[in-house]
């Protein structure tokens, strides 16, 4: 019987090549796909978790969404086979003027580890190719990010220019290393993300979905990886 | 008091006559060209633009000497250069088109005026035989540091102001981030340890050959010789306690301890962020000088806390927010800010007022004027609250 504790625990050590054994292994072995979509979120879930609580950093983070995504890839077939789709889609980019993306590609792997679906328009992106991408992909959520204090205005400049459209009802989430939840507010975003942790919990309450299953969206518990 | 004697008590944590005044004096602490222009035109000046380490991509200024004496700064710099071919190289290029530095990373035109470092000649690399095969730069190319005595010389002849020396970039791990991008790079940390640590080390040798010529140059007439390493995010660190205890920090340690053997100036160690659960380790290593106490960012924000513990180790250069305050606050605010930092941690010596890093281009040229007339105002020992 394979064991979908292993595969989270695969997942948040960084083994990718674990990983995509287990889940070939579960498939083999007639496991839904969706229990085990189910762990590898929960262990995604557990990832964002321990970020939060300083007991990992960005190169555990990195490591363990590079096996995500390739346990992820192994899954998908057997996905959408099963009609399973992804809980909600989300457009994301680093605002113009500003080409800082590790921020804004941490945001994007959390999000895929939640099973969002997410487009990513990269850096320096304007906002007609926003406006664009949301005409084409009809997202549940926007994300934007800025690094520098100087395209704060950049942002603030294209979340006018998104509120002036019809969203379809997306949701706008704004993060970045000079932002704060005041100024998210005052350009008129529907909310901050602190951090790539923070930014998974952040959408699950905006779009009223339910806290994955294998983790909590609070501060982190288990042991470090160090 | 001469701005250089400020300093050096300052340093040596004595109270001089005033909290000393850093900018313009390297590009952590300097400006870009927007709020330089503004501020030449708030004070009538008229003189030519000139860039740090000759090189307007980077844009951050080399205030005329009129500007820096109306800032009451009391420290100057003194720059490496890119190699004579370098330059002439990025000079002939074709307009907006990429400037590619000496080791072979570089970096991108945005918008116009704008240059972003996008350009990484080993983000694909992960053996240690690519590290070997490599074209690293030639250190010892005389062009680097052949203007270095001399400026270094008139400056100490000169007497009035400390002198903080900067070859470019020879912080490893940021370097590392130049040759492979940071994600990339951290990836490695992770996946790939040993040639993540392999690659640190090669650039730290050449980090020290250059160093080495540098600080031959300099001779006796430099105060503080800065390096770094950007350690720090805004809530937390760029990498485990652990991980940098195991691979980076002997890196560092051993780049100090050869600085320490060539010269008596102070280390002046750069690394943004909240990187208060990595002092005691800085300390260790001998770190003197910490720059910028990021005020903005985690436990760093608490700069009562951080002079109680560490303000008989380390002296502290910085504080002053810039991604809130300078940008977005009136000079009303800036002053609080300024009243705040010196507060706290000007007591006793030890702090060099700066801002927490370049002071880019929205940055009101106003807040500059008030911060260091501020400076000057609450700055003036005995420090009253």
């Amino acid at each position: 019987m394979a064991d979908l504790s292993r595969l989270g625990v695969a997942i948040e050590d960084g083994d990718r090549d674990l990983a995509v054994e287990l889940t070939l292994g579960a498939i083999a072995e007639g496991i839904t796909p969706q229990a085990i979509l189910d762990a590898m979120t929960g262990a995604m879930d557990v990832v964002g978790d321990r970020f939060q609580a300083n007991l990992i950093f960005v190169p555990e983070m990195l490591v363990a969404a590079r096996a995500m995504k390739e346990a992820m890839a192994t899954l998908e077939p057997f996905l959408v086979q099963a009609g399973i789709r992804p809980e909600a889609r989300a457009v994301i980019g680093t605002v113009r003027g500003d080409l800082h993306d590790i921020g804004k590609n941490l945001v994007a792997m959390m999000w895929r580890g939640a099973n969002i679906e997410v487009i990513d328009l990269g850096v320096n992106v304007t906002a007609e190719q926003f406006v664009a991408a949301i005409e084409t992909h009809h997202p549940d959520l926007v994300g934007l990010s800025a690094l520098l204090t100087t395209t704060m205005a950049s942002m603030r400049s294209i979340v006018g220019t998104l509120r002036s459209i019809d969203l379809g009802g997306a949701r706008i989430i704004v993060g970045g290393a000079p932002l704060n939840a005041e100024f998210a507010a005052w350009i008129g975003a529907d909310a901050f993300a602190g951090d790539a942790g923070a930014a998974v919990a952040v959408a699950r309450q905006l779009l009223g979905l339910a806290t994955g299953p294998g983790g909590s969206n609070g501060p982190g518990i288990g042991r470090a990886v160090q | 008091m001469s701005g250089r004697d400020r300093v050096l008590a300052a340093l040596n944590h004595e109270e001089p006559d005033r909290v000393p005044i850093v900018i313009g004096a390297s590009n952590a602490t300097g400006m870009k060209v927007a709020p330089y222009h503004g501020l030449k035109r708030l004070l009538g000046l008229d003189s030519e633009d000139r860039y740090i380490y000759d090189w307007p991509e980077l844009g951050t200024i080399l205030p005329d000497e009129a500007v820096l004496e109306r800032l009451h700064a009391d420290v100057r710099g003194v720059f490496d250069s890119f190699p004579a071919a370098t330059l002439a190289r990025n000079r002939s290029r074709a307009p907006h088109g990429p400037f590619i530095d000496d080791w072979g990373s570089g970096q991108v035109e945005i918008e116009d005026g704008t240059w972003y470092p996008g350009i990484h000649p080993m983000a694909d690399a992960t053996t240690i035989d690519a590290i070997e095969r490599y074209p690293w730069p030639d250190m010892d190319d005389p062009s680097r540091v052949a203007h270095v005595h001399d400026t270094a010389a008139r400056l100490a002849a000169d007497g009035r102001y400390a002198i903080l020396a900067t070859p470019w970039l020879l912080f490893p791990f940021e370097r590392a981030f130049a040759m492979q991008g940071l994600e990339q790079f951290l990836l490695n940390l992770a996946v790939e340890p040993d040639f993540a640590e392999a690659l640190l080390r090669a650039i730290a040798d050449r980090c020290k050959a250059l160093m080495g010529h540098f600080l031959a140059e300099l001779g006796e007439d430099v105060d503080m010789i800065k390096i770094g390493d950007d350690l720090g995010t805004e809530q937390s660190l760029l990498m485990s306690p652990a991980m940098y205890r195991r691979i980076l920090k002997p890196i560092h340690a051993d780049y100090i301890a050869f600085i320490r053997e060539r010269t008596k100036a102070k280390i002046f160690f750069h690394t943004d962020g909240d990187v208060f659960d990595l002092l005691d380790d800085l300390v260790e290593i001998g770190v003197d000088i910490l720059n910028p106490v990021q005020s903005g960012s985690g436990k760093l924000g608490n700069l009562a806390e951080v002079k109680r513990r560490y303000g008989s180790r380390l002296a502290f250069c910085g504080a002053i927010d810039t991604q809130r305050v300078l940008p977005t606050g009136t000079p009303e605010q800036v002053r609080a800010e300024v009243r705040r930092a010196i507060g706290t941690l000007g007591p006793g010596g030890g702090y060099l007022l700066a801002a927490v890093h370049t002071i880019m281009n929205e940055v009101p040229p106003e807040n500059i004027l008030a911060i260091v007339d501020a400076a000057v105002e609450f700055g003036t020992y005995p420090i009253r609250d």
